[in-house]
C-alpha cells in the first residue's frame, strides 16, 4: 500500500472542527486522493474536546489506524487527548498568539501559525481554520489549489467574497509556514490522480439508497447519530415526490411510518437504540399485520442514555428478539458505507417482498465517517425494485372469498399474501395487531392462530430460500485462521491482513451483512483451526449465535470502550488471540 | 368514488359485540352515514382505530383499516394521509386511548393540523379493561382502582385542542342521531384536523355520565347562537366548567391543512421500477 498521511484538527465543539475538517477531507478527494475520516466528539454544542481526522492515501484506505501525522490543535486538550497518536515526527500547527502556551513534546514539529492573525488579515478572525489548512498544505506539500473548489462548495451560497476571503486566507496560512520554516514539507510529497471520487458517510448513503429504492416517506425524531438521515432527505426526498415528517416521539414516528407504508409508499424511520426501545412497542403490530417497513437503527453506545457520541454494536440481540411474542423480522447489517447504499435497496425489498419489517442495522462509527468511492460504487442503473405481491386492480378479483372480501392474510404456498392498498377497489380490509383470521378480523380460533403464525414464519423460510444470504470475504480463503465480522469492522479487518502479512500470519476474514435469516457458517468454522469473532460490544452477542449456530466454541475480540476497531490495534489483538487457548 | 355508496357499505358482516345500549353504535352509524353523505367509498377511505371498546369499530366498519397499538392511532392516520392525500382518513378511538396513553400525540396531531377526522368516543370511563378511571373521568367518580376518586380534575379535551392550536372542534352526543351524523360531517368536510370528542355512554360502568344526564344537560350551540369562526366565542363554552355543550364550538374558516402547507401532494404509492432516471444527481453531489 502507498504511503499514507494521518492528519487531524482538534478544538472546542463549536469551533467549526468538522466543516474545516470536511474542507480538507473535500479538497484531498478532489485532488484524486482516497480518504477515510473519523471524528471524536462530544454531544454537546459548545465546550468539550472534538476533532476531524482524516486518513489519506493515492490508495483505498478504510480504517482508522493508531497514529497521527499532522495535527492542528486549536486548544492544549487536542495535543493532550492525541498524545498516544503522535510519534517523534509528527507535526503540531498552532497559534501561539492565543492565550494558551502549548506543550509540545520536543520531538515532534511545533508549527506556530498566527492563525488569528492571519485571518484577520485576510478579513476576519473566523477564518482562521482555513489559515491552518493553508498551513497544512505546506507542511505536507499539497497544493494550497486544491483547497479551492472545496472552499467554494463550502461558501459559494455566502457569495464570492466570502469565498475569496477564505481561498487568501488559506494562501497567508501557507506563505507564513513557507517563509518561516525550512521543514521541506517534513518528507511528504501528496500524489495526486486523476480520479474523480465522491466523498460520503454511512448515513448519506442510507439516504441516498432509500431515495433511489423509491422510499418517499420518512418519519423520524432526532436522536444521535441517526439524524443526519433525516437531514439528509430533508430537501432532498421531496424532489422525488416524498416528504419528510419529524415525530413529536419515537413511538409516533414508527407509527407514522406504518401508516405510510400500509398506504402503499415505501416508508422508513431511523433512530438509535435508545429510540429503538421506544420503537420496539409498535414492532410486533408491524410485523402481525404485515406491513413492509424499513427500521434503520445507527447504533451507538448504550444502555439507556450511555455514551451517546461513541461506537457500539450492542443492539443485535435487540434487533433480532426486541418485543413480546414472536414474530418474524430480518437483521441487514451493511458492513461498509458503499453496502450502506446497497443493503438499504435491498431492506427495502425484503420489507415489501416478504411483507415484514427489516431493521437495518448500522452503527455511529459509519454513521460520522466519510470515505471516498469511485462514482460508479453507487450505479444507479443497478438499483432493482421489487414489490413483491402488490395486487394491482385487475388481480384483486382472485384474492376474494365467495363473499367477495379481500383476503389480505391469506394462508399462501410460500406464506406470501396479496397486499392491496387504499384506493384499490374492493381491496379494503383491516389489518390489526390482535391475531386474525385470513381477512384480518380479530380470532381465537386454535387452528387459525396456528395458520396465521406459521404463515408468518413461512415467510421466513421462503426467504431463506429464495434470496441470496451471502457473507463477503476477505485475506486467504484457505487459511486455518478464521476471523468473523458483522457490520462496520470489516474496512479495519481489511487492512489488519497487511499489518498480520507482514507477521507472516495468514488469516481468513468473513464479513457477514446478515443477522437474520444469515449465512450458516457451520462448514466454514469446522475448516479453521482458529475462530475469532471481532465485534464491538462486551458481550459477544453475534459470537454466541455461531456459537449456537456450530455447536462450538469461538474466540472473541470485543471492545466496548466506545472508540472504533483500529487495523492496527486489531492486527496484534488477532495475533494475541491466535496464541491463545479456546474457552471452555 | 362512485356516487351510489350508502352507509351501509361501510358496515362489516361482524356483529358489535359492544354491551347492548354502548353509545359507540350511534357514534359508529353516525361516522359510517357522514363518511357515505360526504361522498366517500370504503375503498378510499382508511379507518385507524385505537384499542379499547372504541378500538373495535375497525371490525364493524368495512374500508381500509388499521387497529393498532394503544394510543398511536392519530400518528398512524397522519402518515396514511401524508402519503396518500387522495385517501380519506378517519381516526377512531376512547377518551383513554387519545388523552392518557395518547395525549402527547394527540397536541401534536392538532398542531400538524393534517386533513383527517379524529372522533374520540368519549365515556369517561375504561370499559374494556372493567370500569377504571379515565382521563376523563370526574374527579369524585369511585372506580375499582380509585375507591374515593380520582381527586384530580378531569382532562379538557376541547380545551387542550384549543390550546394546542385546533382549526376545528367539535362536540356530539351518540343519542342525538341526526346532530351527531351532522356534526361529524362537518368535521370530515373541513379543510384540516377535526377533531369530534363524542359523548358515548358506558351503560355498564359508568352510572353517572348515562344518557339521561346527557340528555337533561347538553346545550346545543346552534340553539344559543353561537359562530364558531368567532375564536374569543368558542374560547367561552370551551372554557366554561358550569354547562357542557354539543355543536362545532370553533372551526377556523382559513384553516390551511398540513399537505397544503407542506407541498405534499403526490401519491406516494406509486414509484419508477428502478431508480428515479435523475438519481445519479444524487451521487454527483457528493464530488
Amino acid at each position: 500500500m502507498a504511503e499514507d498521511l494521518n492528519w487531524a484538527i482538534g478544538g472546542e465543539a463549536g469551533d467549526g472542527i468538522d466543516s474545516t475538517g470536511k474542507i480538507f477531507a473535500q479538497a484531498l478527494s478532489r485532488a484524486g486522493r482516497h480518504v477515510f475520516t473519523s471524528k471524536d466528539f462530544a454531544s454537546r454544542i459548545r465546550g468539550g474536546y472534538t476533532a476531524y481526522k482524516i486518513r489519506t492515501s493515492v490508495d483505498r484506505v478504510q480504517s482508522v489506524v493508531d497514529r497521527l501525522d499532522i495535527l492542528v490543535a486549536l486548544t492544549q486538550r487536542t495535543i493532550d487527548e492525541n498524545l498516544d497518536e503522535l510519534h517523534d515526527g509528527s507535526a503540531i500547527i498552532y497559534d501561539g498568539e492565543r492565550s494558551w502556551e502549548a506543550e509540545i513534546p520536543d520531538e515532534m514539529t511545533a508549527v506556530d501559525v498566527p492563525l488569528k492573525s492571519l485571518a484577520e488579515d485576510a478579513g476576519g478572525a473566523i477564518m482562521r481554520n482555513i489559515v491552518a489548512l493553508g498551513a497544512a498544505c505546506e507542511i505536507t506539500g499539497f497544493d494550497v489549489e486544491y483547497l479551492d473548489e472545496s472552499l467554494e462548495k463550502r461558501f459559494g451560497g455566502k457569495g464570492s467574497k466570502i469565498v475569496e476571503n477564505n481561498k487568501e486566507a488559506a494562501r497567508l496560512g501557507q506563505e507564513y509556514v513557507q517563509e518561516n520554516y525550512d521543514l521541506d514539507h517534513l518528507g511528504y510529497s501528496l500524489e495526486t490522480t486523476d480520479e474523480d471520487y465522491v466523498l460520503l458517510n454511512g448515513n448519506e448513503a442510507i439516504g441516498m439508497g432509500a431515495i433511489a429504492a423509491g422510499c418517499r416517506f420518512y418519519a423520524g425524531y432526532p436522536i444521535t447519530p441517526a439524524t443526519s438521515i433525516m437531514e439528509y432527505l430533508t430537501g432532498r426526498i421531496e424532489d422525488y415526490g416524498g416528504h419528510v415528517v419529524q415525530a413529536e416521539d419515537e413511538l409516533s414516528a414508527i407509527n407514522m411510518a406504518l401508516g405510510g407504508a400500509r398506504a402503499g409508499a415505501r416508508a422508513m424511520t431511523a433512530t438509535s437504540g435508545a429510540g429503538i426501545d421506544l420503537m420496539t412497542e409498535t414492532f410486533g403490530l408491524v410485523a402481525t399485520s404485515e406491513t413492509p417497513l424499513v427500521i434503520t437503527d445507527v447504533q451507538r453506545s448504550g444502555p439507556s442514555t450511555g455514551m451517546p457520541t461513541k461506537q457500539e454494536q450492542g443492539d443485535l440481540n435487540m434487533a433480532l428478539y426486541g418485543g413480546h411474542g414472536e414474530v418474524p423480522r430480518f437483521v441487514v447489517t451493511p458492513t461498509s458505507i458503499d453496502e450502506c447504499f446497497w443493503k438499504t435497496v435491498e431492506a427495502f425489498n425484503l420489507a415489501e417482498k416478504y411483507q415484514t419489517p427489516v431493521f437495518l442495522v448500522s452503527d455511529l462509527a459509519m454513521s460520522v465517517t466519510e470515505q471516498t468511492f469511485r462514482p460508479e460504487a453507487f450505479d444507479m442503473d443497478e438499483v432493482e425494485i421489487d414489490r413483491g405481491k402488490l395486487v394491482d386492480q385487475d388481480e384483486v378479483d382472485e384474492w376474494l372469498d365467495e363473499q367477495g372480501r379481500f383476503r389480505a392474510h391469506a394462508d399462501t404456498d410460500d406464506g406470501v399474501s396479496p397486499r392491496a392498498i387504499p384506493g384499490t377497489i374492493d381491496g379494503a380490509h383491516m389489518s390489526t395487531g390482535l391475531e386474525h383470521d385470513e381477512l384480518g378480523r380479530r380470532t381465537e380460533d386454535q387452528d387459525t392462530r396456528v395458520q396465521q403464525v406459521d404463515k408468518r414464519y413461512r415467510k421466513v423460510e421462503t426467504a431463506e430460500e429464495q434470496e441470496e444470504w451471502e457473507y463477503r470475504e476477505f485475506g486467504n480463503a484457505d487459511a486455518d485462521n478464521l476471523v468473523i465480522s458483522w457490520g462496520s469492522n470489516e474496512g479495519a479487518l481489511i487492512e489488519a491482513l497487511d499489518y498480520l502479512e507482514e507477521d507472516d500470519i495468514d488469516v481468513r476474514v468473513i464479513s457477514v451483512p446478515y443477522i437474520f435469516p444469515r449465512p450458516d457458517l457451520s462448514e466454514e468454522m469446522e475448516a479453521a483451526d482458529d475462530v475469532i469473532v471481532v465485534e464491538a460490544n462486551a458481550t459477544g452477542q453475534f459470537a454466541d449465535l455461531l456459537e449456537h449456530d456450530a455447536l462450538t466454541r469461538v474466540k472473541r475480540i470485543n471492545k466496548y470502550t466506545g472508540v472504533r476497531f483500529k487495523a492496527d490495534e486489531l492486527a496484534e489483538e488477532i495475533a494475541d488471540q491466535l496464541s491463545a487457548e479456546v474457552p471452555a | 368514488m362512485s356516487s351510489d355508496v350508502r352507509f351501509t357499505d361501510f358496515k362489516s358482516d361482524k356483529q358489535p359485540t359492544w354491551c347492548p345500549g354502548c353509545g359507540d353504535f350511534g357514534t359508529m352509524n353516525g361516522m359510517m352515514k357522514a363518511l357515505a353523505e360526504t361522498g366517500n367509498d370504503p375503498d378510499n377511505t382508511f379507518v385507524v382505530a385505537g384499542i379499547g371498546c372504541s378500538g373495535k369499530i375497525g371490525t364493524y366498519m368495512h374500508s381500509y383499516a388499521l387497529h393498532g397499538v394503544h394510543g398511536r392511532a392519530l400518528p398512524v392516520g397522519q402518515g396514511v394521509k401524508m402519503s396518500r392525500p387522495d385517501i380519506e382518513v378517519m381516526v377512531a378511538g376512547g377518551d383513554g386511548d387519545g388523552y392518557s396513553i395518547g395525549a402527547g400525540h394527540f397536541v401534536h396531531a392538532v398542531r400538524r393540523n393534517v386533513d383527517m377526522t379524529y372522533v374520540v368516543m368519549d365515556n369517561r370511563i375504561y370499559g374494556l379493561t372493567k370500569g377504571q378511571a379515565s382521563p376523563t373521568s370526574r374527579s369524585d367518580f369511585e372506580t375499582s382502582t380509585t375507591p374515593e376518586g380520582t381527586k384530580q380534575p378531569p382532562v379538557n379535551p376541547l380545551a387542550l385542542a384549543l390550546a394546542s392550536g385546533a382549526s376545528f372542534i367539535a362536540q356530539s352526543f351518540a343519542s342525538d342521531a341526526l346532530r351527531h351524523q351532522e356534526i361529524v360531517q362537518k368535521a370530515i368536510e373541513h379543510d384540516g384536523f377535526g377533531f369530534v370528542n363524542v359523548f358515548s355512554p358506558c351503560v355498564t360502568f359508568n352510572d353517572v355520565d348515562t344518557y339521561d344526564y346527557f340528555r337533561d344537560s347538553l346545550v346545543d350551540l346552534d340553539e344559543e347562537g353561537h359562530d364558531p369562526s368567532d375564536y374569543e366565542a368558542a374560547k367561552e363554552v370551551i372554557l366554561d366548567g358550569e354547562k357542557e355543550y354539543q355543536g362545532v364550538m370553533y372551526q377556523d374558516e382559513n384553516s390551511v391543512p398540513y399537505n397544503e402547507k407542506h407541498g405534499v401532494t403526490e401519491d406516494m404509492s406509486e414509484i419508477p421500477e428502478g431508480a428515479p432516471e435523475d438519481a445519479m444527481d444524487l451521487v454527483r453531489e457528493f464530488y
